[in-house]
């Protein structure tokens, strides 16, 4: 079980590691495709806790 | 399938396969709202606004110091004009705009417009009603017709409906109006169906403007069967380093006749390097009747000289005269003359109608009204480099001077005895709890829109942040909803 929780903690930050990549890529492509409906700060800081989470459980 | 997904692949293949559904359906969101593939989207933004997420696609309005309202409040309009734009992901061909508001507004400030910039170069903007509190007070003591959209007022009851109206319109007579309807006839934003023939049948003489004007002007020109020519000198003044091409275009109604192009041959001058030009505009077998020619230049394009083959020629609504000879002289046939000094040699005082009026700010806007029943009104000014502005028009001589507009319900008319009739294409405001909702609707093709935003104006003539009055208008939600071509159409025709 611990070891499932471990595996969640570093693949969601891997899944927000690609989710900002994909936010940014989009955002140079189109402006405004995303920072016009959600600002990307709350994305890349829910990104650098879960970093920090995954950190801590190791 | 999925009974093997949930028996047999590994956790971390499942978790993973989710996560990457997850990422792909905020792609195919992302996208969807960046193409809008059915071809319709509302946006729309609303105060007091509270923690906000993302950037939205309407943009805050400006400048600052005509809007006055903390976090809290809502925003509260205390000058004109205030801009604000749209964001949108893509091009669309109409916009539908709702405003819903509340406004404590005085009787000189009682008509509010929406305009959508169409062209940069001249600052033109398509102007939509809103709100005109002079028909609305009007409409519980006339006679109105007519209903949704189209509405006429009538003093007494003289036609039972609208088609009654604008038939006898069109034969170039109305009852009740003996001196024609252009003296008992007001509009606002129609343009009825209507051939203005100048009372005044002669050919005139040909006419040499030699007093230089600056920008971009428009005047209207009456034509009786004669040949028309138009010959411009300009003077491109280099004051910028952008390129100043100049484009003086001939219409007839709404519809552009006659186009002369001229390009800038020097894109890039060097500060100060000043260039002479010429264009000249020739259209044979025109038939009698009004003209508007429009010269759309830069304010770094002087107007040096125009000569017309034709007498009648009447500048509209604006007028920037920069001839540096002092001591001259303008007709104006409006009663109100706004003028603004761009220069401290501006600063005077000016005769306006046998009155004196004193311009001690530059680049202020200063109002000026008179009461004459004349209706051709002298401006004496010694010295120019002034922008006149008003809803008339502008002539070097009496006799050059006619306007072809019937009189324009604005902030600053009043239904005298003559004015027997109003036609307005105009919705009066809804209320809904406390406030007001009006809706202006705006053709999105040729608009202009730079770096994906369509700008747009909220004007209230006669509102000024600096006058110590309080009036003002609160705005509480703005929505645009949006219509254009969908993908299918865009991919197939």
């Amino acid at each position: 079980m611990a070891k499932n929780i471990s595996l969640i903690i570093s693949e969601i930050f891997y899944f927000f590691s690609i989710l900002v990549a994909v936010s940014v890529i989009l955002e140079i492509i189109f402006p405004n495709i995303i920072l016009a409906y959600f600002n990307l700060n709350y994305l890349i800081t829910i990104w650098l806790i879960s970093g920090l989470v995954g950190l801590i459980k190791k | 399938m999925f009974k093997s997904f949930l028996t047999k692949w590994p956790f971390l293949y499942k978790l993973r396969l989710i996560l990457a559904l997850i990422i792909l359906i905020f792609i195919i969101v992302c996208l969807y709202f960046k193409i809008v593939p059915f071809g319709q989207i509302t946006y729309h933004k609303s105060w007091p606004q509270f923690l906000g997420s993302g950037k939205g696609f309407i943009y805050n309005f400006t400048p600052g110091e005509r809007i006055s309202s903390t976090d809290r409040q809502l925003p509260r309009i205390i000058g004109d004009p205030i801009y604000f734009s749209l964001f949108t992901p893509r091009t669309f061909d109409q916009a539908k705009v709702t405003i819903k508001y509340r406004e404590k507004l005085t009787d000189q400030t009682p008509i509010i417009e929406l305009g959508l910039l169409m062209d940069k170069l001249v600052w033109r903007y398509n102007l939509q009603p809103l709100e005109n509190q002079i028909i609305d007070r009007l409409r519980s003591n006339w006679l109105v017709r007519g209903g949704d959209g189209l509405v006429l007022l009538q003093s007494n009851s003289n036609y039972d409906n609208l088609t009654e109206f604008e038939g006898d319109l069109a034969k170039g007579f109305l009852q009740d109006c003996p001196g024609g309807p252009t003296y008992c006839l007001a509009v606002y934003n129609y343009q009825p169906d209507y051939t203005y023939l100048l009372p005044d049948q002669s050919r005139g003489k040909p006419l040499t403007i030699n007093n230089p004007l600056r920008g971009a002007h428009q005047f209207y020109i009456y034509l009786k069967d004669e040949p028309l020519r138009l010959d411009f000198e300009f003077v491109d003044l280099n004051q910028d380093r952008e390129a100043d091409p100049i484009t003086v275009t001939l219409y007839s109604g709404q519809q552009n006749i006659a186009n002369q192009f001229l390009e800038d041959e020097n894109p890039n001058p060097t500060s100060g390097d000043i260039e002479e030009k010429y264009l000249s505009l020739e259209k044979k077998e025109l038939p009698q009747g009004v003209y508007k020619v429009e010269v759309r230049a830069s304010n770094d394009i002087v107007i040096r000289k125009i000569f017309s083959s034709v007498h009648h020629l009447s500048f509209i609504n604006k007028l920037w005269p920069v001839s540096t000879v002092g001591n001259l002289t303008l007709f104006t046939d409006s009663n109100h003359l706004q003028i603004k000094a761009m220069s401290p040699a501006s600063l005077q005082t000016i005769t306006f109608a046998d009155q004196d009026y004193t311009i001690n700010e530059t680049y202020q806007q200063f109002s000026f009204q008179t009461t004459s029943q004349a209706a051709t009104k002298m401006i004496k000014f010694s010295q120019d480099d002034l922008i006149l502005e008003n809803a008339g028009v502008f002539s070097w001589n009496e006799d050059n001077l006619f306007n072809p507009n019937f009189k324009k319900v604005d902030r600053f008319f009043y239904p005298d005895e003559n004015i027997k009739y109003i036609i307005a294409e105009y919705n009066s405001p809804l209320e809904e709890n406390g406030f007001k909702v009006a809706s202006a609707s705006f053709n999105l093709r040729g608009a202009y829109r730079e770096k994906g935003k369509y700008s747009f104006i909220i004007s209230i003539p006669g509102l000024r942040a600096e006058d110590g009055e309080t009036d003002y208008l609160e705005i509480k939600e703005i929505k645009i909803e949006l219509t254009g071509r969908t993908l299918w159409q865009k991919i197939f025709h």
